[in-house]
């Protein structure tokens, strides 16, 4: 492994996680991100922080915003006819 | 709850993301109340230009494109946080990225630090951000959108999603960091 391969995968890791790579690109950095130790400690940082942050979110809209939206467009739908 | 069989497959289609589009309101506002009158407000525009949307393409990026721009026209106003303009510079995590990886044994522990962080911390990191990062790995993390997705609902290039997806990601995880250190479950000195 060389430094250029190195700062290549590094500079690349987000479009590597977030599945924006060619398949070639996708190849060749995931061929480095296998033999090199610290650029894969890189990628499991990155994908943690991903996976945290998915987790982290996901709230449900209350009920009485579900109340509020069906009459604006039941209203809405009234004025349109 | 009222049902109308009559709905039009739009609206249907339309209301089932919902929870999605509050929780993102929630990180546009960064409250309740404003998050909820976003979302009322999106429905209300959505339907208003249904005739706008080709069915068939993606009904969720546009609805989140329609909840952006109210966003922008009503609330950020509202909410004095100010457009940041020096968000946009695509070179610059370029250049900082300079820094490649670090020890083993740094990486390590911030490891093992992350798997200590709660759901909280994490929210109040992402909640820190600026707008624009904020909404970037948002969409990205959260939603799973891709980068021209990001692009067509931030109204900006590629090439800036992509900028502030960098620049995001890295201010999150120092925050993170920084978290972990004040609690006593990251140590910076951990492999020097």
């Amino acid at each position: 492994m060389t430094k250029r391969q190195c700062q290549e995968a590094v500079d690349r890791l987000f479009e590597f996680i977030d599945g924006e790579l060619t398949d070639e690109e996708l190849l060749r950095i995931g061929a480095h991100l296998k033999e090199c130790p610290p650029c894969e400690a890189e990628l499991r940082i990155n994908e943690k922080i991903r996976l945290l942050v998915s987790q982290a979110h996901g709230e449900k809209a209350p009920h009485q915003l579900r109340e509020r939206v069906l009459s604006t467009l039941r209203m809405a739908r009234e004025e349109s006819v | 709850m009222t049902t109308n069989t009559e709905e039009f497959d739009f609206e249907t289609d339309a209301l089932a993301f919902m929870d999605q589009l509050y929780a993102a309101a929630l990180r546009m506002t960064r409250n309740g109340a404003d998050a909820e009158d976003l979302v009322q407000e999106t429905y209300a525009k959505a339907f208003a230009a249904q005739d706008k949307f080709t069915p068939g393409t993606n009904l969720k990026a546009w609805l989140y494109r329609i909840q952006t721009n109210a966003f922008i026209n009503t609330y950020r106003k509202k909410q004095r946080e100010p457009k940041r303009t020096d968000a946009d510079n695509v070179e610059d995590w370029q250049l900082a990225s300079a820094a490649t990886h670090q020890s083993s044994g740094l990486a390590s522990a911030e490891q093992t630090a992350l798997d200590s962080i709660g759901d909280d911390q994490v929210r109040n990191a992402l909640a820190e951000l600026s707008e624009d990062f904020r909404m970037a790995v948002y969409l990205s993390d959260v939603e799973g959108f891709a980068y021209k997705e990001i692009a067509e609902i931030m109204d900006t290039p590629v090439g800036t999603v992509m900028s502030r997806l960098h620049r995001g990601r890295r201010l999150l995880r120092e925050k993170l960091r920084e978290y972990a250190a004040e609690h006593g479950i990251y140590d910076h000195r951990a492999g020097s």
